[in-house]
């Protein structure tokens, strides 16, 4: 098995909120309760689900960007939380990211070498010539012209401003990029551009990949592994081979049958009712339960929360109604 | 009975199922400098209780088409310069004003991307459906209420007595785009325009949406043009689709034809870019560059820049129309000069 370079455990994430003007309402806003998960060396791993599933703000713990409430965060091995000075500047140059929008994640004001070249300069005080050299090279390691680093984002397209969001994440020579909905902004046609370029750097750079999709297509194309948030819980984590020919949890069920595939002969699966339970205080028992169709009578899946197991190897998912095949 | 008559008969009898009938369409953007054509030269026709689909990336002239056909095009700045939109027997682009109030939100409805903006915040739900009732139904209190209280219903809204009185930051981004539904289609119209009306949804709730509006128009038999960029949404969804590219029709046709043998290079190309769950492919078919700026697209096919199998010719002439049969259609040098 590859080598694990990150790893999350038990991560959760509480905000204060949803009381009324007379209460803070507490920390009962619960946007991640309990999330466990590891991205291995090279690998993809993709976090699909809903708007409020919580998966976003995973990202953002990973990122540094929310202190978690609870649970750990490691990296190749040390806990993230003990980083200071130097391990953390480290941690910084090693985790990257690519967000959603490439127009308001660029600076309009700023040229692209500057996008481009600001964590050069700021982690390696490069200068000059030698950053112009590098932010070239980037440029075309992304499929930019090197002499649009002269350019500012207004002059360039949504899908290569993608690019160059791309490029400034690589700038560091990272090891895990995290992916926000990275190409959900973009045409039909620039979308593949933006998929096969990652493809292909995860190729050529042995990165690592941490997907954050709500399009289970994208997923199956990009990823090695996936997992499966609802209302702030992991429902199922498991490989893509595995994931899309022996879905267990009835929620990754309804997602899969709920996508128009883009073949008029293959009709839409049976989807489910309601909406998306809110992350504040959220259903009790399972939080699939107020939409669940294979929900149990007995007051079971109401009450206890299920139990996160493995049900295969490398399959895990919390579900009362699935039983393990291995004992 | 002759032959000629009989084809005479027929053809007649299919024109009584046109609803709408859209011929050569051009909306321009004028600005200071330049001539931005959004839409240029578009014919396509919609069938009672079809749905059609208008498919293509930003920038294709597709919700300009749309709003051309309402007449609700930006003012000002973009002008319908020629063309006709037959609804039935009438060109709504020689009515007045006055005259298109009684089509617009009446006999044709549409339903917009985003239902944060296509709500007014401070009128309650119940009121914002009423309108059209009472603009163009001319009903009012118990009646009016009553019938929107029907398409509450017809939309799924849960309890809809308690929902019409809340206003639209009480309902959630699903059930928002519910209650614009419902505003489209209380005066039970007989075209619905659907401009991505699912692009700000969860796929649940996309789902729940698309299937209702399926339910919605079996039930009423009303036609129903999607616009999207979705090839998902047109394969579930639609009869035929429109390929646009450039402010043009580039194809048109059944969409199992369209989807098993696409016959124009960029609707080969689309449909070979998009990941397809259940299969995998090493790499997704790529289109290089993008789609062309407005103010200045290219001589000839406007696709020929990003054309694998451009020849000369498509660089010095836009492609004749190449019928397909029947109503089938792509403009492509390619399957002009190989039949």
């Amino acid at each position: 098995m590859a080598n694990r370079l990150l790893e999350v455990e038990g991560l959760a994430k509480h905000f204060r909120g949803g009381g009324n003007w007379l209460s803070s309402g507490g920390d009962s806003i619960r946007a991640v309760d309990g999330v466990s998960f590891s991205v291995e060396e090279g690998e993809t791993f993709a976090l699909v689900g809903e708007s409020g599933c919580g998966k976003t703000t995973v990202a953002k713990m990973i990122l540094l960007l929310e202190r978690p409430t609870r649970g750990a965060i490691s990296f190749q091995g040390k806990d993230v939380s003990s980083f200071r000075g130097g391990s953390l500047r480290e941690y910084k140059r090693l985790v990257q990211a690519v967000f959603q929008d490439p127009y308001s994640s660029l600076n309009p004001r700023m040229q692209v070498l500057d996008i481009i070249g600001e964590p050069l300069r700021v982690h390696q005080g490069m200068r000059g010539r030698d950053l112009r050299m590098r932010v070239g090279e980037l440029l075309e390691n992304v499929g930019l012209n090197p002499v649009t680093a002269s350019f500012f984002p207004h002059q360039f397209s949504g899908g290569q401003r993608q690019r160059i969001a791309i490029a400034r994440a690589l700038a560091l020579r990272p090891r895990l990029i995290v992916l926000d909905e990275p190409v959900s902004g973009l045409d039909v046609s620039i979308r593949a551009q933006i998929l096969n370029l990652l493809v292909d750097l995860q190729r050529e750079l042995g990165l690592s990949y941490l997907l954050i999709s709500h399009d289970l297509a994208i997923v199956e194309h990009m990823s090695h592994r996936v997992g499966v948030m609802y209302v702030g819980k992991m429902v199922e984590l498991a490989t893509r081979d595995e994931f899309y020919g022996n879905t267990l949890h009835p929620y990754s069920n309804a997602l899969l049958a709920s996508v128009p595939q883009p073949d008029p002969d293959v009709p839409m699966g049976t989807t489910i009712g309601g909406e998306v339970a809110s992350p504040i205080n959220p259903p009790s028992g399972c939080r699939f339960h107020t939409r669940c169709p294979i929900y149990l009578e007995t007051n079971m899946c109401r009450e206890v929360e299920p139990e996160w197991r493995e049900i295969l190897s490398e399959h895990l998912t919390a579900c009362h109604k699935v039983e393990p095949a291995v004992v | 009975m002759p032959a000629r008559a009989l084809e005479q008969m027929l053809r007649e009898s299919k024109e009584d199922d046109i609803l709408l009938r859209v011929e050569g369409l051009k909306t321009y953007f004028f600005q200071r400098s330049a001539v931005l054509k959004a839409v240029d030269g578009v014919s396509f026709s919609v069938a009672q209780g079809e749905a059609v689909g208008l498919v293509g990336e930003s920038g294709s002239g597709k919700t300009m088409t749309c709003l051309s056909l309402m007449r609700l095009v930006p003012q000002p700045g973009a002008r319908i310069v020629e063309g006709e939109i037959w609804f039935k027997g009438d060109n709504l682009l020689e009515m007045t004003e006055q005259e298109m109030r009684a089509y617009r939100g009446h006999r044709m409805a549409i339903v917009m991307q985003d239902p944060q903006t296509s709500l007014n915040p401070v009128y309650t739900v119940g009121e914002q459906v009423a309108e059209p009732v009472r603009l163009h139904l001319k009903e009012r209190g118990q009646q009016a209420m009553a019938r929107v209280l029907d398409s509450l219903r017809a939309v799924r809204i849960p309890r809809p007595e308690l929902r019409l009185g809340q206003y639209p930051h009480q309902f959630s981004g699903g059930m928002r785009q519910r209650v614009v539904a419902a505003m489209g289609l209380t005066t039970q119209p007989e075209l619905l325009i659907a401009d991505e009306p699912t692009t700000s949804l969860d796929v649940t709730i996309q789902a729940q949406f698309l299937r209702l509006i399926r339910e919605l128009q079996q039930d009423s038999g009303t036609s129903v043009i999607w616009v999207t960029h979705d090839l998902g949404i047109v394969a579930q969804m639609c009869d035929r689709v429109n390929v646009m590219y450039a402010g043009r029709i580039v194809e048109s046709g059944r969409v199992r034809q369209i989807y098993k043998e696409p016959q124009h290079p960029y609707t080969r190309a689309l449909l070979d870019s998009v990941p397809l769950m259940g299969t995998r492919r090493e790499k997704l078919y790529q289109i290089e560059g993008q789609p062309p700026d407005l103010r200045s697209i290219p001589e000839g096919c406007p696709f020929w820049p990003r054309c694998p199998e451009a020849m000369d010719k498509c660089k010095e002439q836009y492609p004749p129309r190449t019928s397909l049969g029947g109503e089938d259609f792509v403009h492509c040098w390619l399957t002009e000069e190989g039949r």
